[in-house]
């Protein structure tokens, strides 16, 4: 025992003479320098940004049918689901085609802040209305602003359902009077090096 | 054998009471009248006459029910609404033989003391209805009916009530429902009609065909009606024949008769050179029969032995061409387009069972529909408030248990077998 | 002298029977439901209802007995001696998930859309008994695609339908009106209006409740919350003095629902379209949100602290007013209030100038007590049905007091038992009655005189003389009453044969006080026949009864203890008041400018007082001519007790604080009181109470357990409840009938009360209800339509003695001929100008308008 401390002290005593673990990591480091096409790191938000898979579970999107109405029929079952209680509905009636039932959402708002993103009120979701999309980029000034109610969240998210994800696309920072934002150009998209 | 119930089918004028009392008619009402009641009610127990509405229950004991006290109103309702497919045989009574119905109907309320009595006529039967209202109004004029009836101080009155047509009403509850106006769905038993009936009164619900038994056993005796048949269920019956035969039609013969001798020897045998594939001994309700039963007797007891019933006595004969599946499909859509919509079982449970039936029937089965009949079957039986979808039930089971393998053909081929 | 509790024909033979092996012993006839429930085993059910005749339909309930091969429904099925029952064996539970499962088969599957979504029984039991898997997938029967409305208050989706029936039923037997009914047959069946035409009913909601699923809907609380989103809280009704127990349940500080519960509260599932829709008033936009002060003369009025509203009563309310202070307290108030009220005005201001409600007169009130043994102690409802004859006179109840209607129509049908009716106008319940007695409005007095005279004619008859002075004066009832001696004979009859009575009697006697004294005749006469005589008023204001066991009374304090010195009823204080000798008068929750019989004294009377203060949740008649409006809180605000007509003390809860500035009416009470006495008090409803319990033997052991939680038993019947009996000494003063003013140019007499969906004003700030009353109204008899050329639905002009109005006129059949009704609700035709103080019932005369 006190025998085979001793050889793994002195093996451990000439790695760290001969930096050993530390070259290792240069060598890393290094590599990544020396070859330009496998770069890891994505340049957000001045170039590029990271479109997530379908899975990835972001802010909430309300979904229409094909022809334009909206999916919710404001059942309340994702905000009596939600376990922080983020999501208020409060239903109406409306008879003019709006949804797809006479009984939609006069109200439907999240709050982002306490939204832990679990996906419950999707599964909870009876027509797929209310799905978690791949919007991420939440900071804003404001704890208001992070309540996002039925008129923001039926607008189509810039990322549309049928594309696959898991890309990074090109992108430019664009600065707005409400303040920054990232436009994604999504025809021009690279496959992330892991 | 001499006809009791039928002898004045073939005679186009035994409807006018001139012609019926000249053979004989209301002769037996008025021995009845010069009998005490209770005799007359002794009489009928003695003769061992059973109603051939369907559940074969001895009439003289459904009338001993009957409270005694006289200060109570009670009613005799006639069931005339004979809505079963296939089943004929009170029509023939009450279309070429009316009075007979209607002196059985006086004999009867004298027994037990009913003060009116109402003929519950199917809405169909308008020829029917026309002929017992004028035969009503002759007995009326020659003071059969109304105050004081042959001086003996007996008061009746009769009324005919047409249904609007549906089947229910052949159950006795739903027809005294639909008699006081409201919708024909069955009462709740207990209390049985016997003692709160129509308008809440002792009622006595009975066939037509029961009813014109009376006068013979009145005129001839009990001792000589059950002397016609087997002793459990003795008299005569009138057996309506439909399906493949050479001779359908009513047939009016002593209880027993078996299935063959009714077909072969009286029917003119089958229609086709075809065999016979399968026979209906009792209407559409009950479980059919298939060559192997031929020489069950018809009588209650031994068609019930059988896993069948007799039923009104309507029987249905089926040769080799007939595909049971859809005769279960028409069957079942029968049933299910005639419940009340009461109870749960028969109201949501029979569509369903046609459902599947029609698409087994139109080439559309699914695999495990035969199971799931199967299941539905189990869930519909002995729960539901009146023994409609029972009927049904009965029937499609005595269809899946002898021609399972039809059904299975159906689903497994999309086509029929036959 | 006591009365006897249980019904002393009832036999009560007990059965044992086995239930899962467990041995209980019940009532003979005892459904196996019930016997099971009880035994404490669950029986799941969707056409059983107890209050209904069972009809066994849904087979959800289908129970096995020991020795029978099938399944029995155990609701229509009574138990046996010594049968055993089997409720959880695999082939019931196997029944039970089929009867879902056929249920399922043709239920629409909407959930997320359907308003019951949360709180439907059929969600619930699929949940509980299975099938957790469908095999049904065949295509679907659907009735209709869109939902469709009934009546304002009802919307319909058949595709839900389970066909319990409950709404049909409930509709013909507790409610009376009949008009649903079935279309179809089979599977197309579907319960629902005439052809599904827009229905013209009571608009009750009855059906709704009764729904166990989401096919009868509230059209006012379409899609607007889920019922897990609510919160309620538990109140009584405060429309009218039966008391009904329900919840209102408010989603973000606006009540949206009124509901009653099953086997809660004595009223069980039912309400009145009143109760059930008549909640938005507490969020009515026109409440009142802040003291109101005029600060000047003539000025207007004007949006006030609460501070300088104090600090002007306290500047021009006299401390020691003494009679020249008086106080009108509104029956709708809290009991606790109520107290407060009294002692305010009684210690405060030292004055016995104290009255409540708005249009009778005291002496009339205290003789009414007197007669009607309200100092006696409660006498349940129920109890007065288990009597071979009920008499129900001087009382519109199918209108004023619906649910007790119903409690009597549901009662009199499964009983062998003489429901006798005396009012001017036809009825609902009237089909409930087997005699019906058709007089003239005030006539309550000559009617009850000639059955007096009638029941007494054997003792009269020993004298020739004497018979015929009775006849003579027989005749003169009979003509003042409208009546044919046959009439007063049968209902002589009837009473003379039976062993037990309730007379039910209610406001007309208040408001012709004349009566009063014949009815305590009456009721004395029929106990010395030896007949066990029950009296219950029928009220028609929520806190009536209690607000008179309070003492807000001139001649009485609280128990009905003799006040040392009577001071001035609300008549004597308006009367004092246009002699300019009213100094101040503090209204609170009462509008006697607009209820007041005889609004042109009324309204002189008020604006003569130099200060008027008025305490009430909208601006009121009454309110507008105040110096000084303060807003109190609506019954949704407060906690508190009330006591119904039957004596029985019900709590009401909190939901929501008052809206803006209002406060609480006890803290309103109790401040006013504090600026003068510090001491004044207690300090809030529960010490009040505790006072009024040590101080009043009446309620000292009065049951309030809060009867909230469902009675498995379904006994609504909570005696514990009801008030005890005092030693009162009260006096019935008697009355000259005063008269009407027979003109051959006025036809008609008029009548006044609640209309069916209304209470007074309060209710006209319901939009809701105001929809189902579509304009204001005036009720004349079938035969005068016809006589005098009349169709309903026309616009007819009413005008009496110096006052005329244009109203849509509604004919009834039955109504006696001659008399004509308006309801006292319409703001803008005040039923209250037609009346002339001093005199009988107003005559007026119809034309086309």
């Amino acid at each position: 025992m006190n025998e085979g401390k001793g050889r793994f002290d002195i093996m451990e005593l000439i790695k760290k003479v001969l930096f050993t673990d530390f070259v290792k990591g240069l060598v890393i480091t290094f590599g990544y320098n020396v070859s330009m096409d496998s770069v890891i790191t994505v340049k957000y938000p001045d170039e590029e940004k990271w479109i997530p898979y379908r899975r990835f579970r972001g802010l909430h999107t309300l979904n229409r049918t094909a022809d334009g109405r909206e999916l919710c029929v404001a059942c309340e079952l994702c905000s009596k689901a939600c376990p922080t209680r983020c999501i208020t509905v409060i239903p109406m009636e409306d008879n003019t085609g709006r949804g797809i039932s006479d009984r939609v959402a006069k109200v439907w708002k999240v709050d982002l802040v306490r939204c832990l993103f679990c996906g419950y009120c999707e599964d909870a979701c009876p027509t797929r209305a209310v799905r978690l999309g791949r919007e991420y980029e939440l900071a804003c000034f404001d704890r208001n602003c992070a309540v996002k109610n039925r008129e923001e969240l039926l607008r189509p998210q810039p990322v549309p359902e049928e594309m696959s994800g898991g890309v990074v696309a090109k992108a430019r920072l664009r600065t707005t009077p409400d303040g920054i934002e990232v436009v994604a150009d999504l025809s021009e998209t690279r496959k992330r090096r892991v | 054998m001499e006809k009791i119930l039928l002898k004045n089918l073939n005679n186009p004028d035994a409807h006018k009471i001139d012609v019926y009392i000249k053979g004989g008619g209301y002769k037996a009402f008025e021995a009845a009248l010069k009998l005490q009641p209770d005799n007359i009610i002794q009489m009928v127990k003695d003769s061992g006459l059973r109603g051939r509405g369907g559940a074969g229950f001895s009439t003289g004991l459904k009338w001993s029910f009957i409270p005694k006290d006289p200060t109570i109103k009670k009613y005799l309702c006639c069931n005339a609404d004979e809505g079963e497919p296939d089943t004929f045989k009170d029509r023939g009574i009450m279309d070429w033989d009316p009075h007979l119905l209607i002196e059985g109907m006086l004999i009867s309320s004298y027994a037990f003391g009913a003060s009116a009595s109402y003929v519950y006529i199917r809405g169909e039967f308008a020829f029917g209805a026309k002929r017992v209202q004028a035969a009503i109004n002759e007995a009326y004029a020659k003071r059969f009916l109304g105050k004081n009836i042959l001086g003996t101080g007996f008061n009746h009155d009769m009324y005919i009530h047409c249904g609007f047509g549906a089947y229910i009403c052949g159950e006795e509850t739903a027809l005294l429902e639909s008699i006081e106006g409201l919708r024909a769905q069955p009462r709740k038993k207990p209390p049985f009609p016997a003692l709160a009936g129509l308008y809440g009164k002792p009622t006595v619900i009975n066939n037509v065909e029961t009813l014109a038994c009376i006068p013979a056993i009145i005129e001839r005796g009990p001792k000589w009606f059950s002397s016609i048949g087997p002793e459990k269920s003795p008299g005569p019956k009138i057996f309506g024949v439909s399906g493949h035969v050479k001779k359908p039609g009513l047939y009016e013969l002593p209880m027993g008769t078996t299935l063959r001798d009714l077909i072969y020897n009286h029917c003119g045998g089958m229609l086709t050179a075809k065999p016979l594939k399968a026979v209906i001994p009792g209407g559409v309700s009950a479980p059919m029969f298939t060559a192997k039963d031929l020489d069950t007797p018809l009588d209650f007891d031994s068609v019930a032995a059988k896993g069948s019933m007799l039923g009104s006595g309507a029987v249905i004969v089926m040769d080799e061409s007939t595909c049971i599946v859809k005769m279960a499909h028409i069957i079942n859509r029968f049933f299910s387009h005639e419940s009340c919509g009461k109870c749960t079982p028969c109201r949501d449970g029979s569509p369903w069972v046609t459902n599947i039936l029609s698409r087994l029937e139109h080439g559309d089965g699914r695999p495990g529909d035969v199971e799931l009949l199967e299941s539905l079957c189990t869930n519909i039986f002995g729960r539901t408030f009146c023994p409609l979808a029972d009927g049904a039930v009965m029937a499609l089971r005595g269809a899946m248990k002898n021609f399972r393998e039809e059904f299975l053909y159906h689903e497994k081929h999309k086509r029929c077998m036959v | 002298m006591g009365l006897q509790p249980i019904n002393p024909y009832k036999r009560y033979i007990m059965v044992t029977v086995k239930i899962n092996g467990k041995e209980i012993t019940v009532e003979d006839n005892t459904l196996i439901l019930d016997a099971a429930r009880d035994a404490g085993y669950e029986i799941p059910t969707f056409c059983y209802q107890a209050d209904l005749m069972g009809i066994g339909s849904c087979r959800m309930c289908l129970v096995e007995i020991e020795g029978q091969k099938k399944l029995q429904p155990s609701c229509v099925t009574p138990v046996l001696h010594g049968i055993s029952i089997l409720t959880e064996t695999p082939t019931v539970m196997s029944a039970r998930a089929s009867m879902l499962e056929f249920l399922l088969a043709n239920h629409a599957m909407d959930c997320p859309v359907c308003d019951k979504g949360g709180e439907c029984e059929l969600q619930d039991m699929v949940y509980k008994y299975g099938p957790h898997k469908g095999r049904h997938a065949e295509p679907k029967f659907k009735f209709h695609e869109k939902d469709y409305a009934l009546s304002p208050v009802i919307i319909k989706n058949s595709n839900r339908c389970v066909q319990c029936m409950k709404c049909v039923r409930v509709c013909r037997e507790v409610v009376g009106r009949n008009v649903l009914g079935a279309l179809g047959r089979g599977d197309h069946q579907e319960p629902t209006s005439f052809f599904r035409s827009f229905l013209d009913c009571d608009a009750d909601g009855n059906c709704i409740e009764v729904c166990p699923v989401g096919c009868f809907m509230r059209l006012p609380y379409r899609y607007k919350t889920r019922p897990w989103d609510l919160k309620g809280a538990d109140t009584i009704c405060p429309y009218c003095a039966t008391g009904c127990r329900m919840v209102i349940e408010h989603r973000d500080g606006e009540v949206i629902r009124a509901r009653a519960q099953l086997g809660v509260g004595m009223n069980s599932e039912t309400l009145c379209a009143r109760g059930r829709f008549g909640y938005e008033i507490i969020n009515s936009e026109a409440r009142l949100t802040t003291p109101l002060v005029r600060r000047q003369r003539h000025g207007t009025l004007e949006p006030a602290t609460w501070e300088e509203a104090f600090r002007i009563i306290k500047e021009r309310m006299p401390s020691l007013g003494g009679n020249t202070v008086g106080g009108i307290a509104g029956a709708r108030l809290a009991t606790e209030e109520l107290y407060l009220f009294q002692k305010l005005m009684r210690e405060v201001f030292k004055t016995p100038n104290v009255d409540s409600g708005s249009r009778w007169d005291a002496a009339a009130v205290e003789g009414f007590i007197a007669a009607t043994d309200m100092a006696e102690g409660g006498v349940s409802v129920f109890d007065c049905m288990e009597a071979d004859t009920v008499f129900v006179i001087g009382s519109q109840v199918s209108e004023e007091n619906p649910v007790t209607e119903y409690i009597i129509r549901r009662i009199s049908a499964g009983r062998r038992m003489n429901v006798i009716i005396a009012g001017p106008r036809a009825m609902k319940l009237d089909s409930s009655a087997n005699l019906l007695l058709r007089h003239y409005p005030a006539a309550e007095a000559a009617l009850l005189s000639a059955v007096i005279l009638d029941i007494n004619a054997a003792k009269l008859a020993a004298s020739a003389d004497l018979t015929a002075a009775k006849d003579a004066k027989l005749d003169g009832h009979l003509k003042a009453a409208g009546l044919t001696i046959d009439d007063v004979r049968a209902l002589a009859t009837k009473l003379r044969n039976s062993e037990s009575i309730a007379i039910m009697a209610g406001t007309e006697f208040l408001r012709y006080p004349h009566g009063i004294e014949s009815l305590n005749l009456l009721k004395e006469l029929l106990r010395s026949l030896g007949k066990k005589v029950r009296v219950m008023p029928l009220l028609d204001r929520s806190n009536q009864r209690g607000a008179w066991e309070m003492g807000v009374h001139p001649a009485f304090g609280p128990g009905y203890v003799k006040a040392p010195a009577p001071g001035l009823g609300i008549s004597g204080m308006l009367d004092a008041a246009a002699d300019n000798s009213m100094d101040a008068l503090y209204i609170a929750g009462a509008d006697p400018a607009a209820l007041y019989p005889d609004e042109a004294h009324v309204k002189e009377a008020l604006s003569k007082v130099r200060f008027l203060v008025v305490q009430d949740i909208f601006l009121t008649e009454t309110a507008r001519l105040a110096d000084v409006v303060l807003p109190g809180a609506s019954f949704a605000e407060k906690d508190g007790m009330l006591t119904n007509q039957e004596g029985r003390a019900q709590i009401i809860r909190k939901l929501l604080p008052p809206p803006g500035k209002a406060k609480v009416d006890l803290d309103i009470i109790r401040a006013l009181g504090e600026m003068y006495d510090r001491s004044f008090g207690p300090k809030n409803a529960a010490l009040v109470l505790d006072e009024i319990r040590r101080a009043q033997p009446m309620y000292a052991d009065v049951s309030l357990a809060f009867n909230n939680k469902r009675n498995v038993d379904n006994k609504l019947d909570n005696k514990a409840a009801l008030v005890k009996g005092t030693k009162a000494a009260l006096t019935i003063r008697k009355f000259e009938q005063a008269a009407s003013g027979q003109d051959a140019q006025y036809p008609f007499m008029l009548a006044t009360g609640n209309h069916l969906f209304h209470s007074g004003r309060l209710t006209n700030y319901s939009k809701t209800l105001n929809d189902l009353m579509k304009g204001m109204t005036v009720e004349i008899s079938e035969e005068d339509a016809l006589a005098s050329g009349l169709a309903a639905g026309e616009r007819v002009l009413v005008s009496g003695a110096g006052f005329s109005v244009t109203l849509m006129l509604t004919v009834k059949k039955g109504t006696k001929r001659g008399v004509a009704f308006i309801a006292e609700n319409f703001d803008a035709a005040p039923v209250n100008r037609f009346f002339r103080k001093g005199k009988g019932a107003p005559r007026v005369k119809i034309t086309k308008a």
